[in-house]
């Protein structure tokens, strides 16, 4: 008998052990003294680099200061991965003191009641709050008249734009083209003039991939400049004369002509439809194609353009104007002011962290943990050039400067501090000779010319109201299917695919978005 | 005998055995923490779930979930694409499964059968992002190496990827490629226990290689067949979800979205875990039904159901 209970015990015991870290998920910590926990989940900087290594200095420097013990967990680098593992979390009622969110997500978890609201930590962060909240972040993620997110500065606007290659236009002797006409012109030529004159079929002239966001709707970025011909750019009109959806505005029907031109003409690359973002890239750094609409820094940085460079010694990109469409419209795309948002757990909140969180933001935008966090520490992984601008060029040992592979886990927490400044862009984009062509590049320079070309204006049109999954679906399928060939793409199929649209809930969204922006004031 | 007496075989047998017992700990352990438990939560698809009042404190909806997954435009869809996939994966891969099994058990030079193995395992491995990587660099319009070959012999490029018609095809076959070496082994386990007096016997007898895998190889692992496919028959509404959400992209919806990429848009993205879970369990009692019925049917022709 006595034996029956100790073999019960024991299995009893093993199963425990292994059950129990499960049911301990979300268990308070126990320490009532001592430093208090903060738990963090932070989008990284470098999403190639680690996490900062265990001896990190800002651990210590954290908890000496603060008091805080610091816990960081990286986000995964894709934003559908990101919001899956915040709502799982969030399903468990499981979710950290303070991380990164879309506001999508984060509208969810307000509904929830799992996040707090942070109203009141602005005057408790006065350095933080005169760099990197103004009145525009600060209603950024409010909902219901609460602000639930801490919205800091995200990528810089307008950094992308509307790129040709100049050594394709020169070989064949054309002129940078201005109008939409001019530019299927030259897109012809790209396609079957052999450009790069290796007497291959082996070049097309535009180049993209489905890049969807809430307010650049499909066929997305990437073809935004075509649709800013026709003045249907983005997926919302915030004009207040004629709000609302562009998918339902005159315009889109004549961009959606061009663009199925474009593809049945061949000019397009005929992979842009399988394409992610990878191959997309990889492809322009092959020479695939010789007009594509890029980010500044994904063109230009050093790492990125080298192997372009060592592929086309001779080869040249120029940044260009907007096309100008058949009724005068231009645009590269919309912009509208980028946010990267750091939400409090209401769990957080209720276990009396939120003025923890506050100082250690704080401590953050001070001039110790602006640079501790941006560059590491001076001397070890930067210095500072006769402008006070951190360089890496300095730092003998090439894997520590911020730059290098083991800089850069030092520096994975910088877009929780960097907020667009001077000092941050001349650190970030810093002139350099091309190794192969031996040409003086600079992203900036690239950024300052994508900025003066035209765009449009879309400010807060990313916090209108997202469609059910369904109906995006339908929108999305659609408007490829018009593209492809499945559906014919004539005004009568056109006009009987928008009343559907409309039937489905295309119409509804329209007008609680369209109400919404006029709620809000974001009509212009 | 009494209970005491009862308990007492029972731990004299759990002794003699206790090397089983113990290997027995760690998969009992798993299925209970990862099987049982979560069938408790199984109340959120009758629930309006609030993660902040948690399962037993959010409010009973009752059927609303599975009206709203019914009644959702693209039900039929769903489930007539889930389906699609499912019984052609089933149809095509077990074949090509089993056929791989044979040729291996058949084969007489050991090195080439190892490195059939080998190869034919290796994809099993791979993540379906690598396979989409492979899948592109063969498969692409512009510069796949298939395409390359067919415009060579002057034909037309197919967006493979991107077609409605070739999409399905290629969901279909890169599954069989991908787990024909994996799914392979259970049946050449199957072979490994044939009796090979048998196979002696029918070379006495003069029968030829065609004639032992038909008379010989097929029905003694017949068994073996019929409990995969009763097995398969559990989870017909699980159509690859990994595979599908790699490969698949706007210009394919109509044939590519299944039930779990949509519960995957529409309840996880969405923050309607009740909506999730109601989905699960539909496909879990359809799956379930499924079982009991083949099995039946399995029974009463005679041939070794799974119980």
């Amino acid at each position: 008998m006595k034996k029956q209970r100790v073999l019960w015990i024991c299995l009893v015991a093993v199963l425990s052990l292994i059950t129990l870290p499960v049911f301990s998920q979300g268990a308070k910590d126990s320490a009532a003294t001592g430093p208090v926990a903060i738990e963090l989940w932070y989008g990284a900087a470098v999403t190639e680099a680690g996490p900062p290594p265990a001896d990190w200095v800002g651990y210590s420097i954290i908890k000496e200061k603060l008091n805080i013990d610091l816990k960081l967990t990286a986000l995964p680098s894709n934003e559908s991965d990101q919001d899956v593992k915040i709502q799982a979390a969030a399903a468990a009622n499981n979710l950290p003191d303070l991380f990164m969110v879309r506001r999508d997500v984060l509208g969810r978890l307000v509904g929830q009641g799992l996040v707090a609201p942070v109203d009141d930590l602005y005057a408790k962060m006065p350095i933080r709050t005169a760099t990197h909240y103004d009145s525009v972040s600060q209603s950024h993620a409010r909902f219901a008249g609460k602000s639930y997110g801490l919205a800091d500065p995200g990528s810089i606007n307008k950094n992308e734009g509307l790129l040709i290659r100049k050594d394709w236009l020169d070989n064949l002797g054309l002129a940078v083209p201005t109008t939409l006409d001019e530019l299927m012109d030259v897109l012809r030529a790209f396609t079957y003039d052999d450009p790069d004159g290796n007497g291959k079929n082996d070049t097309y002239g535009y180049g993209a991939f489905q890049e969807i966001n809430n307010y650049e709707a499909w066929p997305g970025r990437r073809l935004e400049p075509i649709f800013g011909a026709f003045g249907v750019d983005g997926t919302w009109s915030l004009k207040a004369a004629d709000p609302g959806l562009m998918v339902l505005k005159d315009g889109f029907f004549d961009a959606m002509v061009f663009l199925k031109k474009m593809v049945d003409e061949g000019v397009m690359d005929p992979n842009w439809l399988a394409y992610k973002k990878d191959d997309f890239r990889a492809a322009w750094k092959q020479g695939r194609f010789g007009v594509m609409r890029e980010q500044n820094a994904a063109f230009a940085a050093e790492s990125n353009y080298a192997p372009f460079d060592k592929n086309f010694p001779n080869g040249e990109w120029i940044v260009v104007d907007a096309p100008i469409g058949p009724g005068g419209h231009a645009s590269i795309g919309p912009y509208t002011a980028s946010f990267r948002i750091y939400a409090i757990s209401a769990k957080a909140e209720k276990a009396g962290k939120k003025d923890k969180i506050a100082a250690l933001l704080e401590w953050m935008a001070s001039d110790e943990g602006y640079y501790l966090l941006g560059w590491g520490v001076e001397g070890v992984n930067y210095t500072l050039d006769k402008n006070g601008v951190p360089v890496a060029d300095q730092i003998a040992n090439r894997d520590l400067a911020f730059t290098g592979s083991v800089g850069q886990t030092v520096t994975q927490l910088r877009n929780m501090v960097f907020y667009n400044g001077d000092i941050e862009l001349l650190a970030r984009y810093p002139k350099y000779i091309t190794a192969t062509s031996k040409k003086e590049m600079s992203a900036l320079e690239v950024l300052r010319t994508m900025q003066t070309k035209t765009w449009t204006a879309a400010i807060g049109s990313d916090t209108l109201p997202i469609p059910n999954a369904d109906l995006k679906r339908f929108y999305e399928q659609g408007l490829s299917e018009f593209i492809t060939g499945k559906r014919v793409l004539n005004r009568t199929n056109w006009n009987a695919w928008i009343e559907q649209f409309k039937k489905l809930g295309g119409q509804s969204w329209n007008d609680s978005a369209v109400a919404f922006a006029a709620e809000h004031g974001l009509l212009i | 005998m009494d209970q005491r007496a009862q308990s007492s075989v029972l731990f004299r047998e759990i002794k003699r055995h206790r090397s089983v017992y113990l290997l027995l700990i760690i998969p009992l352990a798993y299925y209970i923490v990862f099987k049982y438990i979560p069938i408790f939560n199984g109340q959120i698809a009758f629930k309006d779930y609030m993660a902040l009042d948690g399962v037993l404190g959010s409010r009973w909806v009752g059927l609303e979930h599975f009206r709203t997954f019914i009644r959702s435009y693209y039900f039929a869809e769903l489930l007539r694409n889930t389906l699609m996939y499912s019984f052609g994966k089933l149809i095509f891969s077990l074949p090509i499964a089993i056929l791989l099994a044979i040729a291996i058990y058949e084969s007489n030079r050991p090195h080439l059968r190892k490195v059939v193995q080998t190869l034919a395992y290796l994809p099993h491995f791979l993540s379906w992002v690598i396979m989409y990587g492979i899948l592109l660099a063969l498969l692409a319009p512009g510069d796949g190496i298939i395409n390359d070959i067919v415009k060579a012999l002057g034909g037309k490029s197919v967006d493979f990827l991107t077609s409605t018609k070739a999409f399905p095809w290629i969901v279909i076959f890169s599954d069989a490629w991908k787990e024909m070496g994996w799914s392979a082994i259970i049946f050449i386990a199957a072979l490994m226990g044939i009796d090979p007096s048998l196979f002696e016997a029918a070379l006495v007898e003069g029968a030829n290689s065609w004639q032992r895998v038909r008379y010989i190889t097929l029905p003694s692992i017949r068994p073996v067949i019929v409990i995969v496919v009763l097995l398969r028959l559990g989870t017909i509404l699980d159509a690859g979800f990994n595979q599908i959400f790699m490969l698949y992209s706007t210009p394919v919806l109509s044939v590519g979205d299944i039930i779990d990429t949509w519960v995957y848009r529409q309840g996880l993205l969405e923050f309607q875990f009740g909506l999730a879970t109601a989905v699960g369990l539909f496909k879990g009692i359809i799956g379930m039904a499924l079982i009991l019925f083949s099995n039946r049917l399995v029974k009463r022709f005679g041939g070794n159901a799974l119980y």
